[in-house]
């Protein structure tokens, strides 16, 4: 009784900022947690029975039988193995090239330029898949292209791009940064421009140049943002980016060596029979892979620093 | 006094909070109540809600009033429909089936809310004692090789669109070229009988592609498919109904020898592994020859929507494939409180040309004039109103254009006849014992398929490799099951 008069007394005394975090939660309810019941449908062949729920209960159990279809060929190791290393890939360059360019920035003195640098770099955030995927073709066709037009006028062998493996990891990586960089490294400006300037005009008096500065104020200062971010990256760590990988290398069957992954798998093997149990199995192993990778480097930063860590 | 109200007013915001959330989360309970009130009959019009593929057009329900109207008079029913575009036609209808939305009527087909597919998952309610009852108007308009060969497991879910039945596969030659060049398509069947003329036209004119392809095509083969694009097939001929894999047989290795030769003789674009559709090299008219689908006047079709002549010649027999019959249906959801009703609709929508017309038209007067009986003429005001003729049920009711020769639906009446069914017509194979390898093979087959079908790579060389990466994904279990399904089916249909 006690317990629930303190519990009463809690709300009523937070009840301001209960009610700010209230349309928040609403919507994780709704839209991350309720959904979280149809992982149920990863053990189920799903089949449609009069409304939603009659039809997930009236659906046959089938046990672990909508995982195996990612692990039943060698493809299993090639599609993980391509997903691992490409978002490693993107995070660790991803996180030096942002910071870098975030610092560029804001050291830039003409803040009209610097704001005319950052907007251009943020565009191809916005764009859509399918059309970097033009621009790249724009570039690599093999008998219009622009690379292919510039070898030929040098006297090079035009290149097949879209039937060669090995230039593609290089490319897709490039295309990744050149999309994703303008949005990570406002995100850390934001943070840069946050810093107490009296911190740097300390140092200038003590006499430190501008690595100095760089290399002891800003980067400690970005630390806890950078770990941060890098942790939720590590989260999504088996999740790629269905258009990147199947737009931009124009579902080209030659690149699959080094363009399949599990997203691009599961759409290619699921779009003949559109089993919904098989596609929330192959959701449900990310979701878990990425749960425990966050759990565990979660664990690694709070043995270094615990106010970095996530929680 | 003050602390008690602010009690009361924070659990009534919780109150709100949860029920804001259960109603946000599941909203299709509101409508189940009312039911029981017009199911009755006599009383008021039962109201079905009709979906359909294509472009919303401002005017629906304003022509959707006037077929009220006379639906009202005739069966008691009113129409509600609903259009999705094109692009978002398959997912909408996924989210809708699975969440259980209350629909009537809807529109499927095998390239569009996959019909086979979602019939075997229980979307669409199964039509045989409906049509027996409410629609004998539809048995007797369509061929019979519609229903047969849309039957599921047995049983028929969806009214397929009284149209073109058999499908032929055709060379396709922009006439101009075909002209300049003082080539003629006589004799020309075979891929390989293509060579002389494809010769020609690289030597007369490089700018010209001589043989249009893309990453959807496949060279012709006497082969019925079990799924589409999936390498599983049954010899046109074969007695014994033996399913092969299609890239281990003679016809098919030979096509694509000849299409590897073609493509380093430089006859194919050089990047139709990754082309995803000719559309743009039709609007230039910079090619020579492609393969296509007929049916009747569809020279006319073509050359009036590339804005240059198109001439044709046949490549195989015209067959009735089940694909051929599953273009186009209109399927009862299973979730529909007016089966009779929509059944009686459907019914009198194939039948009567009044209604087919004020459907697939718009309203008389204002969307469109009649000229003669069989003729019309549409009205300005028909860009507010204008629909894909083909996903609207019988197609042979619609009233001609201007520019139509008079003959038009009884030439297509006898092109339907005179096509002969092809060898697995009403077989479906069932993937759920073995969706797992479906999945697998399939990811082996796509990093194959486009390249050796459009020629890029050598046959020799890469067809091997194709086939033991299927094998080991699981081909071989696909096919004995393939195999004793179709067995059964057999049995069942003593073929």
């Amino acid at each position: 009784m006690n317990a629930i008069r303190r519990y009463v007394k809690d709300l009523n005394r937070n009840k301001a900022l209960l009610l700010m975090v209230l349309p928040a939660s609403l919507w994780f309810i709704c839209f991350s947690y309720l959904p979280m019941l149809g992982t149920i449908i990863s053990f189920k062949e799903y089949r449609f029975n009069g409304n939603f729920l009659s039809s997930i209960i009236n659906s046959k159990w089938v046990g672990l039988d909508n995982f195996k279809f990612l692990f039943k060929t060698d493809d299993a190791y090639i599609i993980t193995r391509n997903t691992i290393l490409y978002n490693s890939v993107f995070i660790f360059i991803g996180l030096v090239l942002a910071v870098a360019m975030a610092i560029v920035l804001s050291e830039i003195a003409n803040k009209r330029l610097a704001k005319w640098f950052q907007t251009g770099m943020f565009m191809p955030y916005f764009l859509s898949w399918v059309i970097v995927s033009y621009f790249v073709y724009s570039f690599l066709s093999f008998d219009r292209g622009m690379v292919n037009k510039i070898a030929v006028a040098f006297g090079a062998d035009p290149v097949q791009w879209y039937s060669e493996p090995k230039f593609w990891p290089l490319i897709i990586v490039i295309v990744f940064l050149w999309k994703s960089l303008g949005y990570n490294s406002v995100i850390y400006l934001a943070a840069i421009l946050g810093i107490d300037k009296s911190l740097y005009e300390a140092a200038m008096i003590d006499g430190a140049n501008k690595w100095q500065q760089i290399r002891n104020i800003t980067l400690p200062m970005l630390a806890p943002l950078m770990t941060i971010l890098t942790l939720l990256a590590i989260g999504r760590i088996f999740y790629a980016d269905f258009g990147l990988f199947y737009q931009v290398t124009r579902d080209s069957g030659t690149l699959y060596s080094v363009t399949n992954v599990i997203d691009t798998y599961v759409y290619r093997g699921l779009k003949t029979t559109g089993e919904i149990g098989m596609s929330t199995a192959a959701g449900l192993y990310q979701s878990f892979v990425g749960f425990v990778l966050v759990i565990t480097s979660n664990y690694v930063v709070r043995r270094f620093n615990k106010d970095n860590a996530l929680f | 006094m003050s602390s008690t109200r602010k009690k009361l007013s924070l659990g009534l915001t919780s109150v709100l909070a949860v029920s804001l959330v259960l109603s946000a989360c599941g909203s299709n309970n509101a409508s189940k109540n009312t039911e029981s009130g017009n199911a009755g009959g006599n009383g008021a019009p039962v109201e079905l809600s009709w979906y359909t593929i294509g472009t919303p057009q401002k005017d629906v329900d304003k022509v959707m009033q006037e077929v009220s109207k006379y639906t009202k008079d005739k069966l008691g029913v009113t129409v509600k429909m609903t259009m999705i575009d094109w692009g978002d036609y398959n997912q909408k209808m996924q989210v809708l089936t699975a969440s259980g939305a209350s629909m009537d009527i809807m529109f499927t087909a095998s390239w569009a809310f996959d019909y086979v597919q979602n019939a075997r998952k229980g979307a669409f309610a199964p039509i045989d004692d409906l049509l027996d009852k409410y629609g004998q108007g539809i048995k007797q308009v369509l061929d019979p090789a519609f229903l047969e060969g849309s039957k599921v497991d047995g049983k028929n879910y969806g009214v397929p669109a009284n149209k073109e039945l058999p499908a032929q596969e055709v060379w396709r030659f922009n006439k101009n070229i075909l002209d300049e060049n003082k080539l003629s398509m006589d004799g020309v069947r075979s891929l390989e009988s293509l060579e002389p003329l494809l010769k020609t036209i690289k030597q007369n004119d490089p700018n010209i592609i001589p043989l249009q392809v893309d990453k959807t095509f496949m060279p012709y083969t006497p082969y019925d498919y079990l799924i589409e694009k999936f390498p599983l097939a049954v010899k046109l001929d074969d007695k014994d109904y033996k399913v092969v894999n299609i890239l281990e047989t003679p016809e098919m290795k030979q096509g694509l020898e000849t299409m590897h030769k073609y493509y380093a003789a430089g006859y194919l674009p050089t990047e139709a592994a990754t082309l995803e559709s000719s559309t743009d090299i039709q609007a230039t008219g910079q090619w020579f020859a492609d393969k296509a689908t007929t049916q009747p006047f569809a020279n006319n079709v073509w050359s009036t929507s590339y804005g240059y002549p198109v001439v044709s010649t046949p490549q195989s027999d015209a067959l009735i494939y089940n694909l051929s019959v599953m273009g186009s249906m209109q399927a009862i959801s299973a979730n529909s409180k007016h089966k009779e009703k929509a059944m009686e609709f459907l019914n009198l929508l194939n039948t009567d040309p009044v209604l087919r017309n004020m459907v697939d038209s718009g309203i008389e007067g204002t969307h469109f004039k009649k000229i003669d009986a069989t003729h019309m003429e549409n009205l300005p005001e028909s860009k507010n109103y204008d629909m894909p003729t083909f996903s609207l049920g019988n197609v042979l009711l619609t009233y001609l254009n201007p520019g139509d020769p008079d003959n038009k639906w009884e030439e297509f009446k006898k092109y339907n006849d005179a096509g002969k069914p092809a060898i697995l017509l009403g077989f479906n194979f069932d993937p759920s014992k073995v969706s797992s390898e479906i999945a697998a093979v399939q990811n082996a087959k796509e990093a194959f398929w486009a390249p050796l079908m459009t020629g890029t790579v050598d046959p020799d060389q890469y067809l091997p490799k194709a086939i033991e990466k299927m094998k080991a994904a699981g081909l071989d279990k696909i096919m004995a099951e393939a195999q004793s399904q179709l067995d059964a089916w057999r049995a069942a249909n003593n073929k």
